[in-house]
């Protein structure tokens, strides 16, 4: 011991690290990820390759040759993006529109604000978005590819939301348009063919909700408060006319609400810090939603909610701080 | 189960040595004693080179009010008066003894009788306290005395003994809640008698199964002698850091706050650790002099048999401990004094031992070494683990921005530096030590604007 | 068709005037009265907005340098003379020269001079670092090493030298705005005066320990010998608490105190040649690579004696000026 280490307490760190989170974010994904390539096959996969590599290729070069600084793709970060772009996206949709949502999410939406911690916005959900708005086509072509195991070859389709709001734009009452397509809750509980990739399997989400709250990468109370939200603010609409507006549970299971409750809001970057304003932050998210399926023109609406709340984080932040010592 | 109400983390208890029994250490040739050893002014050393001192002899008399005497932990003839680097390399002045046989000085009891009866002179305790240079060997080493005579207008209502001791590795606290278990309840109940008040609480966390029925069983024992020791309990926290925090403990026993830029007084408490209960059975019973006080040898990377309690006397150079103890250990990068989570990085291991030196704890290269900053992911677990509700996140962005009106209006006096931001942050952030600088520079100027209206 | 087309229009400039009158008169009700100097002194300032006058800014600065109607106590180290004479000309009033300042590092602990004790291993500010210890060195006096003082310099003057670990100050760069000054928490940066063709003497050390000590701990630290305060004929140096000081307004800079410090804690820097003491030999031309790195300098050399000085510890005195050169 020639010379002494000398720093300033604490001496010891719980040696959590970002990457960690981040890694478990993406082993959390991996249930979903798993069941959406079963059941979609090779397209899925390829769909996943571009989005992931692109991400993180994308991340390097910024990093290195515009911020001329050591590469951060060492923290995961940019793989979580890639992973969940992919799962927002409908698994028919050709591989270089994920390359482009995935130069967006890390070239525009999050590095030019400065990189990870930096961003204002939920990388994957504004790339979603920027592709809906962009290539509205493959964006709403729901045909599944060929899977591995399930054996459904291109199902056309719309997804359940979808067809809801077209029936209803028809003039068709709710009853009417379930009795014309045989629709199982627990189908979307299971297995859904129709929607985005990652919007296969609730079971999967679900799964992967609880080993984030098992491992303490997130707090339940943003997750939960959107569910909550979703449930009882279409349950009232729903209450009062049940052919016009769809139930609660219908609500829930749909659209990706458990995709993004889940793996999109709880995104520590573009969420409040603190729990009062995650309940504030989910339920915002929760009516918008509703708002948006039952009065907008897009049939789900759980992206457009969620990047608008992501604006309004900063303003939470600011009133909503949790209660100090002696004051 | 209580515990205080907001943020805590919970670090790995790892009180490795908790089984070894206090030994008392060898007198080395020389000891260097330092006039600093307490918060406030330095003691002004009353003795000079070639005077001979005995074992409890006076050598540094307080300067100003907030301040403590200091004894000779030894016999033996003073070598020199001046500067000597502290444990931080800086220059304090030091009496330097050559140490020969133990010879007390007069007046102390150096028998091992307990001693149970409570004077009732509540200004005889309080002299004994202070001339023998009792200070708050809870980290802070705040003059005993003064702590135990509050305003005039604040009102005393309950002791709050702190023997939770919540820091990871540290266990002295609790080898003497087993060892000197009846002198640290006499302890509270002399200082309950100066307080006047009521109820004495000594609070213990869960990880201390035995010193909790041992300190409960000695209070139910000397409750039955006297009516002196009526409203002492021992009270179980949780684990938790920081739970020996003094506002986290009067807000785990009591239920009260303290004011921002408050004291405990104002709301009634007074936090004293067990060890300055112990010190004050001594000075009070026992007329002896604070020389001595256990401190903990221990790490990780040290052999088990050489995880020890010792008994040391102030003025032994930590190095000579250590020698003592069998050398530095293999693989040790960094030497701390205190607890991993709040204590002092020793940065001149020939530094003497002071009176609240409680641990020489050794920490390898893998478990301290801070990995490299990276972007705030802005999870807020810094937040969440502040045990003040503070938000060390925009403490640190406005530290780094020199925003001092705003670090004012987020309460960065507020911090108590338990290090609970800095140990939980996944990026790394050096957030306490760029908030410590932050509350410092806004503490003072909180006192520069205040003080003339005084 | 037209009518809407008439309708917008007719809104969108009824609703332009409106916009107007409300703008106006809410500028009026807030019009805050100033003196139209201020601006104007403000336009000859350098706009920095440093603070090194004491001032929060540029503008400041200005407002009180009319309010007082007087320069004798402002003066704008960054601007300088050139900038005060403006000042002055736009208010009407007299000011007084001031000699040029520039930082000056007083540190010579380099690592090699100075044996590392200790490794740090906490957030690399020297706010932090002192607040903690005495540094990586045995020297409690000396230079940190964090680099505060960079951080604290708006003109890119000062940068880290990697292989001494101290500060260097760009001479060409440097303001003497005093914000290093401030920055150090050991107090090592002092402004000094710029001196005749940047010529200067100082002392680099700060070290308050006894010569035994301070020696022990940094082989280039004042031992507050006295060699130099006896050397001086012009009574400008003083040696107090064991460290020496040379007062710039006194030093004549004829580097006796040099010649004498048996540590070489004194330091002159930009003359052509190193100190020596007086040799009767004439003058000859100094070694190549103190020539070599002051070009400038070089024409006005006055009769140095030659000195027998390694080249390469010639060439490591004048490092700092090099770059300013470049």
């Amino acid at each position: 011991m020639d010379r002494i280490l000398v720093s300033p307490s604490p001496h010891i760190h719980a040696r959590t690290s970002t990457s960690a989170l981040m890694r478990d974010v993406v082993i959390a994904l991996l249930p979903s990820v798993i069941v959406s390539i079963l059941y979609y096959g090779w397209s899925a996969m390829v769909l996943l390759a571009a989005s992931v590599v692109s991400c993180i290729v994308v991340e390097y070069l910024i990093t290195r040759f515009m911020y001329k600084a050591p590469s951060t793709v060492g923290d995961w970060s940019s793989s979580v993006t890639g992973v969940l772009l992919f799962l927002n996206l409908p698994p028919s949709c050709p591989w270089w529109v994920a390359v482009i949502g995935a130069v967006f999410a890390i070239g525009v939406v999050k590095m030019t604000f400065g990189g990870l911690g930096q961003n204002l916005f939920n990388p994957a959900i504004a790339a979603r978005v920027f592709l809906l708005v962009s290539f509205p086509t493959f964006m709403t072509n729901w045909a599944a590819p060929k899977g591995f195991i399930g054996g459904v070859d291109a199902v056309s389709g719309a997804t359940p939301l979808g067809i809801v709001k077209e029936g209803l734009a028809q003039g068709m009452t709710l009853p009417e348009i379930y009795a014309q397509h045989d629709f199982s809750y627990l189908q979307t509980l299971f297995i859904n063919i129709g929607g985005s990739a990652g919007e296969i399997s609730a079971i999967a989400i679900l799964a992967g909700f609880i080993y984030l709250l098992a491992r303490k990468v997130i707090r339940p109370y943003i997750t939960l408060s959107i569910l909550a939200t979703v449930f009882v603010f279409s349950g009232i609409f729903w209450i009062v006319n049940p052919d016009q507006y769809t139930d609660p549970l219908f609500n829930l299971l749909t659209g990706g609400v458990l995709l993004g409750a889940v793996f999109m809001a709880t995104d520590y970057v573009t969420s409040p810090m603190s729990d009062k304003g995650g309940v504030i932050f989910g339920v915002g998210i929760g009516l918008l939603t509703i708002l948006i399926r039952y009065f907008g023109s897009y049939p789900e609406g759980m992206s457009f909610a969620i990047l608008i709340m992501n604006s309004v984080v900063p303003l939470i932040n600011k009133f909503c701080k949790q209660k100090k010592y002696g004051r | 189960m209580k515990t205080f109400s907001i943020g805590g983390v919970h670090p790995d208890d790892k009180k490795i040595s908790a089984g070894s029994r206090i030994e008392v250490l060898p007198i080395p040739k020389t000891v260097y004693i330092s006039m600093a050893q307490h918060l406030g002014g330095p003691a002004k050393a009353v003795v000079a080179p070639g005077d001979k001192v005995k074992t409890g002899q006076v050598i540094g008399e307080p300067t100003g009010f907030i301040s403590a005497y200091v004894h000779s932990s030894v016999t033996g003839t003073v070598k020199s008066v001046g500067l000597r680097k502290d444990l931080a390399g800086i220059p304090v002045v030091h009496v330097e003894i050559e140490t020969g046989p133990d010879e007390w000085a007069d007046g102390i009891d150096t028998s091992d009788t307990l001693v149970t009866d409570i004077p009732q002179d509540r200004q005889f305790i309080i002299d004994r306290i202070k001339n023998n240079g009792v200070v708050g060997l809870g980290g802070a080493t705040f003059p005993t005395h003064v702590k135990l005579c509050p305003p005039p207008d604040k009102k005393a209502e309950c002791l709050i003994l702190n023997g939770a001791e919540c820091e990871p590795y540290l266990t002295s606290d609790y080898r003497i809640m087993l060892e000197k278990t009846s002198q640290i309840v006499v302890g509270a109940a002399l200082m309950k008698k100066v307080l006047g008040v009521q109820r004495a609480v000594i609070g213990i966390e869960e990880n201390k199964p035995e010193a909790i029925s041992a300190m409960s069983a000695a209070v139910a024992d000397l409750q039955k002698k006297s009516p002196d020791y009526s409203g002492i309990e021992v009270m179980t926290l949780k684990k938790k850091y920081p739970q020996g925090g003094e506002k986290q403990l009067i807000d785990a026993v009591m239920r009260r706050q303290v004011k921002s830029m408050g004291l405990p007084i104002d709301v009634g408490a007074v936090v004293q650790n067990v060890a300055t209960s112990l010190a004050v059975y001594d000075a009070v019973q026992k007329n002896m002099p604070l020389i001595s006080n256990t401190l903990t040898v221990t790490g990780d990377c040290l052999p088990a048999d050489r995880q020890k309690n010792y008994l040391f006397r102030i003025g032994f150079p930590l190095s000579y401990i250590a020698e003592y103890n069998g050398g530095v250990p293999e693989g040790a990068v960094k030497i701390v004094s205190g607890g991993p989570m709040m204590g002092k990085a020793v940065s001149n291991f020939d530094a003497a031992t002071l009176k609240g030196s409680s641990s020489i704890l050794y920490l390898t290269a893998e478990q301290t070494e801070r990995k490299p900053e990276s972007n705030c992911i802005r999870c807020g677990k810094c937040a969440e683990a502040c045990p003040m509700g503070l938000e060390p996140f925009l403490l640190n962005k406005l530290a780094r921005n020199g925003m001092t009106e705003e670090l004012e209006d987020n309460a960065v006096q507020d911090c108590i530096e338990c290090g609970c931001c800095l140990y939980s942050c996944p990026a790394n952030i050096p957030l306490l030590d760029v908030i410590r600088i932050a509350k410092g520079e806004v503490i003072r100027a909180i006192r520069a604007r205040t003080a003339p209206k005084k | 068709m037209t009518t809407t087309i008439i309708w917008t229009i007719a809104i969108i400039t009824l609703l332009g005037v409106v916009l107007a009158v409300v703008l106006y008169l809410v500028a009026e009700k807030f019009k805050v009265e100033e003196d139209p100097r201020i601006d104007e002194v403000e336009k000859v300032m350098p706009g920095a907005n440093c603070g090194g006058c004491g001032f929060a800014g540029c503008r400041a600065f200005a407002q009180s340098c009319v309010e007082a109607m007087n320069l004798d106590n402002n003066f704008c180290p960054v601007g300088g003379n050139e900038t005060m004479k403006k000042v002055a000309a736009v208010l009407g009033l007299e000011v007084k020269e001031k000699a040029p300042m520039v930082a000056v590092v007083r540190c010579n602990g380099t690592c090699s001079n100075r044996p590392r004790t200790n490794d740090y291993g906490g957030y690399s500010s020297c706010k932090v670092k002192s607040a903690l210890y005495s540094g990586d060195t045995g020297c409690f006096y000396g230079c940190l090493g964090c680099g505060d003082c960079v951080a604290a310099c708006q003109f890119g003057a000062l940068s880290m030298d990697p292989e001494t670990g101290l500060p260097v100050v760009d001479e060409e760069k440097c303001t003497a705005c005093g914000a290093c000054v401030k920055a150090c928490p050991k107090r090592i940066i002092e402004l000094r005066n710029k001196g005749p063709k940047n010529r200067r003497v100082f002392v680099s050390c700060v070290n308050m320990e006894k010569g035994a000590a301070a020696r022990k701990a940094c082989k280039a630290a004042c031992i507050g010998c006295g060699k130099c305060e006896k050397a001086c004929p012009f009574g400008a140096v003083k040696v107090e608490h064991n460290v020496a000081y040379i007062d710039f307004e006194k030093c004549r800079l004829c580097r006796k105190c040099v010649v004498e410090c048996p540590t070489g804690a004194i330091h002159d820097v930009n003359f052509p040649a190193p100190a020596v003491k007086p040799a009767p030999k004439p003058a000859a031309p100094a070694s190549a690579a103190a020539s070599a790195a002051k070009p400038v300098a070089q024409p006005a050399a006055p009769a140095a004696p030659e000195v027998k000085v390694s080249a390469a510890e010639a060439g490591k005195k004048v490092e700092p000026e090099k770059k300013s050169e470049e």
